[in-house]
């Protein structure tokens, strides 16, 4: 039933021809080209969907389009007036309420309903009423940060409480007058909190995500996944799916190239749709390309699939087992990895310990769920060149599998990465959306597009490994480490993935906070019938540093140390060889102990508070980039290549940037493919690049997202991206003045050495009263040799990593450090944990934006807080996953994030630009073990399995109370 | 997920929603959309149509009559949290609403909404039971009062006969030296489902005994329920420590709680214990007895 209704949309009056079942969220997305309002969950778990309606806030994914005649819907396009942003939005631009954007439409438009009726909000108002809008980048904190600043502002858009000039219309590039602070109009553009380049396009709805994007005569397609676990495809029969009307293209695994496809190279075990068997709950079976989603959707549910269920196994010391169901041929035993490291005397250190302490902890399965969900939109220029828009944050790894799997030369392969809403390790690899939009475009010749569902996204999976590690660690009588050895098996699902990676950084990456003189890891990565386990955020360290940060707080206590000390005393030096050899240069990590229990008053804290309240600390750090590519080789088709043996030192360069200025001299455009997923790579790298070149940032624009036009750029992986890319987009940047320099020289009348320049003037070093205008020298450059451009580009160092097998793994050229320190209160009776405070100092170095860099902590604490305590993957005893939802996956809302401190403490790393080291992924590490340790100390009992849930609180609690009656009783 | 190829009907009237049900057999309501729209888009439910009630300005009311309240079933989650009117004489009910769902889905669900889905996980029947509440069920033809005691029977199936439309919900005027309130439960804050929901309603006496009450348990067991002994085990007694653990060992005794990804039964048995102590506690205190 089509009916024709007149909706009225941000003022605006648009007929539209409506099906009853369409929902205003579909409507608005798709009939009138409204894009800014987002598709999270469709369920009405997550809020990217808001909208109000005659001015109450209301999930558009929850109203049927038929309904709204009549009615006022306001919607993130409709809050700017004539491109002026409400104050509301520039506090968002300039507080770092803003990342990744995929949940700022709906945090905003929440937020202004609740400054319309209440304008002078307290923190607990602001909380409850943006309640069911859920962030995964910020940890709220900076959008709290946001809305306090916009309290009691007037109707004409200053603001009561501070004096603030109304808003500026938005510039032609998106970036506001923000006047003194962006720009760095005093100085250079580094060290400085501009906002985020995008952060204008994020709060005013018109940045546009890969779903967002339509092209003429575009078609849509789903996938069939498997609903069961483990099991051999008898039959597929696709004649109903295929009668439908509307459906253009089936794809089965007997219609794709027959090329295992994954992510390490050793390791490609992946059909791009399932051939012969399924392996978990999800797994790709059969696509339907059709005229629109709905249709395709339909489809799928009309592919009639006979399978022969198999037995599953579904934890990795059961698969391990002789005789377990196989889940793969090729891995014996289920193992898919196994690393058998040992340096220095393990055994000897443990005989000559004083105290030797052994624990079993278990981690959870977590889902990274960025709220953006992976799309696709594939399409085939004439001349054969695949054009594939893809939600990634590793766009030359999807251009490289993309080229393996179709056979074709990288060069004929573009790829362009929208605005990403988020990754944190799940968009860290090509998917089946990625492939088989690829494939329908080509067949149909149309323009293919592909998104998940949210359910989707969990059964592709990818999310973190479930851990299950044995540890112990030995000590002298005063705590300081003499041996520490560690068995981990990780659940690695069907597929490899990143797993054999995760497997050795599950071990490598230990000791690079503490002196470790000897050290045992023994790790087994096993395949089960889940989906596949990834990269996420901390990439297979975070369980593994919440163990041994937990059992070095036991040890300090059995020996009546305190957690500070014990920390202090292990702590390593700067420049120091690990036991595994990795190359730790700068090291800050005594100063982040000292300034956490400084800030947090730990002295006052620690030993002192009532049962039930908690504190605790822990430790972490991550490396700043791996120091080597994820294949071997050069640039080209894996099989063209020749297997070579592997040497100490990068093929080629892992970030690479031009710099490009306009013929006038007066704006400057750098070429990256660094990925912006939302962590703020496309703000940092211009600011580095501007103060490479000497023009303040309002002169530099960056396009990071099309590899026709930005060189290779590994992608957003690792922690690599500011000091990996930011060499390369400040060395660009000096390339370009280099050339500068002799006409510089020339209209100063001096020479080429002292030529400097700074904030779009170049003079003579030590005398800026001889200046001329930047613009005017690169005009006199343009006027001789035409085009002026620079390069620069970065090789890791080479030698990285010692000569034992997978000692590759864990290699950086720098390392960062940080403390945190968690303050709880548990409800003794329920269980149930508030996490009240967090206190985090990082050293990252050189922090080239200090609000992006206290972004990054803030995101990274509420996350590892909700997944210590929230966050856990369900599966029943068939394999089928149980929660793949929002409202039963729980991530951390506004209401639950604790008050965050974040502090950086003064460092400086000769090996990064300008000094910086990583912050994005090293900040969630000390996390888990801090809330861990500060339920302990507010409970009294160790919870070593994860997440530390109400009901495993008072489970612990009762065994406590049993044992103590026990010990009562027999005495 | 999309909601599957339906009809719509747009009534504005009761008697046009009648005269629709009469004539679209199997039609299913709507009204907020909160709950109905994710089942139809999940495939739990099937509804070739759907009848919207939601420009039936007759039922969006909060009134006294009689001194009793009426909440029109269209009434939203939001009305009923900002009534003063709720806020004043029915504090239980703000219990519930103030915690339910997010802001966005409180604008949008409705109270009739909540009581008819007959979610196990509901908030407001476990609050409206200890109130005594009726809930007024219309048809083409008649219009009856049911008792909330009878109404719910399995999960999501009630009372109502096809045909019939809930339209209101009527909470009688409570009695002096009357109290309730609710426990809610839930592992997330913001945006949250109840694990467990406690509701106590009681009278005191002149002296200070508890001359009469309720206690209803949600999320514990298919439908709420009544722990109908706790109302004998608190007649007569001054509410102390011993008589608020035996009613809530008696509440954790009644219920029947499944294992789900929130939590085991063991757990929720454990909590309603907890909640029925603290909602016994807050419930004596809003009835004006001095804390024990």
């Amino acid at each position: 039933m089509i009916v024709s209704r007149t909706l009225t949309v941000n003022g605006q009056s648009y007929p539209v021809a409506v099906a009853a079942s369409e929902t205003l969220l579909d409507v608005l997305r798709d009939k009138i080209a409204l894009t800014g309002t987002k598709k999270g969950c469709n369920v009405g778990d997550c809020g990217a969907c808001l909208v109000m309606v005659d001015g109450q806030t209301m999930n558009s994914c929850l109203l049927l389009a038929t309904e709204m005649e009549g009615k006022s819907i306001t919607t993130i396009e409709g809050i700017a007036q004539n491109g002026v942003l409400t104050p509301l939005q520039r506090a968002f631009v300039q507080e770092g309420g803003v990342q990744c954007g995929y949940c700022t439409p709906g945090m905003v438009l929440s937020a202004t309903a609740l400054l319309e009726r209440n304008s002078d909000p307290s923190k607990e108002e602001i909380k409850a009423a943006l309640a069911g809008n859920l962030c995964r980048c910020t940890g709220y904190t900076g959008i709290i940060r946001s809305v306090e600043r916009c309290k009691n502002y007037r109707e004409d858009g200053t603001c009561a409480k501070r004096d603030e000039p109304a808003g500026k219309p938005a510039s032609g590039n998106g970036r506001p007058d923000l006047g003194g602070a962006a720009g760095g109009s005093v100085g250079g553009s580094v060290g400085v909190s501009v906002p985020r380049v995008d952060a204008v396009d994020k709060v005013t709805g018109r940045a546009e995500y890969t779903a967002d994007l339509s092209f003429q005569n575009m078609v849509y397609a789903k996938i069939l996944g498997s609903p069961i676990a483990h099991g051999r495809i008898k039959k597929i029969d696709t004649s109903k799916a295929r009668a439908l009307p509307g459906v253009l293209d089936i794809l089965t695994a007997d219609d794709v190239p027959d090329t295992m496809y994954g992510v390490s190279p050793a390791r490609y075990d992946e059909h791009i749709l399932a051939k012969d068997k399924v392996r978990h709950h999800g797994d790709e079976v059969a696509a339907v390309a059709a005229i629109d989603e709905k249709t395709a959707e339909r489809a799928v549910a009309l592919i009639e699939v006979e399978y022969e269920e198999l037995p599953v196994v579904l934890n990795p010391m059961e698969a391990m087992a002789e005789g377990a169901p196989q889940v793969h041929e090729r891995y014996e035993r289920n193992i898919n990895t196994h690393v058998d490291h040992k340096f220095g005397d393990v055994e000897g250190g443990f005989a000559q310990s004083a105290h030797v302490r052994e624990e079993v902890f278990t981690g959870n399965t977590i889902y990274q769920c960025p709220m953006e969900p992976h799309a696709s939109i594939a399409m085939w220029d004439p001349d054969g060149t695949l054009v594939l828009y893809s939600s990634t944050q590793v766009p030359h790894y999807v251009q490289y599998m993309m080229a393996h799997v179709l056979h074709m030369p990288l060069g004929k392969i573009r790829v362009i990465r929208p605005t990403v809403g988020g990754g944190f390790g799940g968009k860290a690899e090509t998917t089946p959306l990625d492939i088989c939009a690829a494939l329908f475009s080509r067949r149909l010749g149309r323009p293919v597009k592909m998104i998940y569902s949210r359910e989707e996204m969990f059964l592709h999976g990818r999310g973190r490994h479930k851990q299950h590690m044995h540890f112990k660690i030995g000590v002298d009588s005063e705590g300081r480490i003499q041996s520490f050895s560690s068995k981990i098996y990780l659940d690695g699902g069907a597929y490899s993935s990143f797993g054999v990676a995760t497997a050795y950084y599950a071990g490598s990456v230990i000791p690079t906070l503490y002196k470790i003189p000897a050290y045992k890891y023994d790790g087994y990565r096993v395949m089960t019938n889940k989906p596949a386990s990834g990269a996420m955020r901390g990439h297979g360290v975070p369980q593994p540093r919440f163990a041994f940060e937990c059992l070095l707080n036991m040890i300090a206590d059995d020996l009546g140390i305190d957690p500070v000390e014990i920390r202090w005393r292990n702590s390593i030096d700067p420049n120091t060889l690990t036991v595994n050899e990795m190359e730790v240069g700068s090291c800050e990590f005594r100063a982040t102990l000292e300034a956490s229990a400084k800030k947090s008053n730990w002295n006052e804290k620690w030993g002192k508070l009532p049962l039930g309240k908690g504190i605790g600390i822990a430790s972490g750090g991550f490396v700043s980039g791996a120091g080597y590519c994820i294949y071997r080789g050069q640039v080209q088709l894996s099989h063209e290549k020749p297997r070579e043996p592997f040497v100490k030192k990068s093929i080629f360069p892992h970030a690479n940037a031009i710099v490009k200025i306009s013929e006038d001299g007066m704006a400057a455009i750098l070429l990256i493919g660094a990925a912006e997923i939302g962590q703020g790579s496309d703000t940092v790298l211009t600011q580095m690049c501007a103060h490479s070149l000497g023009i303040p940032m309002d002169r530099m624009r960056i396009r990071s997202e099309d590899s026709d036009i930005s060189p290779l750029d590994l992608g957003s992986y690792s922690s690599r991206v500011t000091l990996m890319a930011g060499h390369a987009v400040s060395r660009a940047g000096e390339a370009v003045f280099e050339k500068m320099k002799p006409y510089a020289a020339r209209l100063l009348d001096c020479d080429e050495a002292s030529v400097t320049a700074q904030n779009a003037r170049v003079f003579v070093q030590g005398d800026d009263s001889r200046s001329v205008p930047w613009e005017e020298v690169a005009r006199k450059y343009f006027n001789e040799n035409g085009p002026l451009v620079g390069t620069g580009c970065y090789k890791p160092p080479d030698g990285l990593g010692g000569d034992y097998k997978g000692s590759t793994v864990g290699t950086s050229p720098a390392y960062s450090f940080g403390t945190a320190i968690c303050e709880v209160s548990v409800d003794l009776e329920t269980g149930k944990i508030k996490i009240d405070h967090f206190t985090d100092y990082h050293d990252c170095g050189t922090p080239i934006n200090p609000l992006a860099v206290h972004g990054q902590v803030e995101g990274a604490v509420a996350m590892g807080a909700s997944e210590t305590i929230f966050e856990d993957v369900q599966f029943d005893e068939k394999g089928l996953l149980q929660n793949h939802n929002l409202h039963g996956y729980l991530m951390m809302s506004i209401m639950d994030a604790p008050e965050i401190f974040s502090g950086l403490v003064d460092s400086y790393e000769p090996r990064g630009p300008f000094g910086a080291k990583e912050i994005g992924e090293g900040s969630t590490l000390p996390v888990l073990g801090a809330v861990a340790h500060a339920i302990a100390n507010a409970t009294g009992v160790w919870i070593k399995d994860l997440p530390i849930t109400p009901e495993k609180v008072l489970k612990a609690l009762r065994e406590k109370k049993s044992a103590t009656a026990e010990k009562v009783a027999s005495s | 997920m999309h909601v599957p190829d339906v009809e719509l009907y747009e009534a504005h009237t009761m008697d046009e929603a009648f005269d629709l049900l009469g004539r679209h057999t199997g039609a299913r309501i709507l009204a907020g959309g909160t709950d109905l729209l994710v089942d139809l888009k999940a495939g739990r439910v099937s509804a070739t149509s759907l009848i919207s009630i939601k420009r039936v300005d007759s039922l969006k009311q909060i009134c006294l009559q009689d001194g009793n309240l009426c909440i029109g079933s269209l009434t939203t989650i939001t009305e009923l949290d900002e009534s003063s009117l709720v806020r004043e004489r029915f504090p239980s009910l703000i219990d519930a609403t103030s915690r339910m769902a997010a802001p966005q889905v409180r604008n949008a669900a409705t109270v009739g909404g909540n009581v008819v889905s007959a979610v196990p996980c509901a908030d407001l029947p476990p609050v409206l039971l200890v109130l005594n509440a009726s809930v007024v069920a219309k048809s083409a033809e008649k219009e009856r009062v049911i008792p909330l005691d009878s109404f719910f029977i399995q999960v999501r199936k009630t009372a109502l006969l096809p045909g019939e439309v809930l339209t209101s919900i009527i909470v009688p005027e409570p009695p002096v030296r009357f109290g309730a309130a609710y426990a809610r439960f839930s592992l997330r804050e913001g945006n949250s489902i109840a694990v467990a929901g406690v509701a106590v309603g009681m009278r005191l006496g002149a002296g200070g005994e508890v001359e009469s009450a309720r206690v209803a348990l949600g999320a514990v067991s298919p439908t709420p329920i009544v722990v109908e002994e706790a109302g004998r085990l608190l007649a007569g007694c001054k509410l102390d420590d011993e008589v608020s653990s035996r009613v809530s060992e008696r509440a954790m005794e009644r219920c029947n709680p499944i294992c789900d990804v929130r939590g085991s039964a063991d757990f929720r048995r454990e909590i309603v214990g907890v909640l029925t102590k603290r909602a016994l506690k807050t419930a004596r205190q809003r009835a004006g007895g001095m804390e024990s």
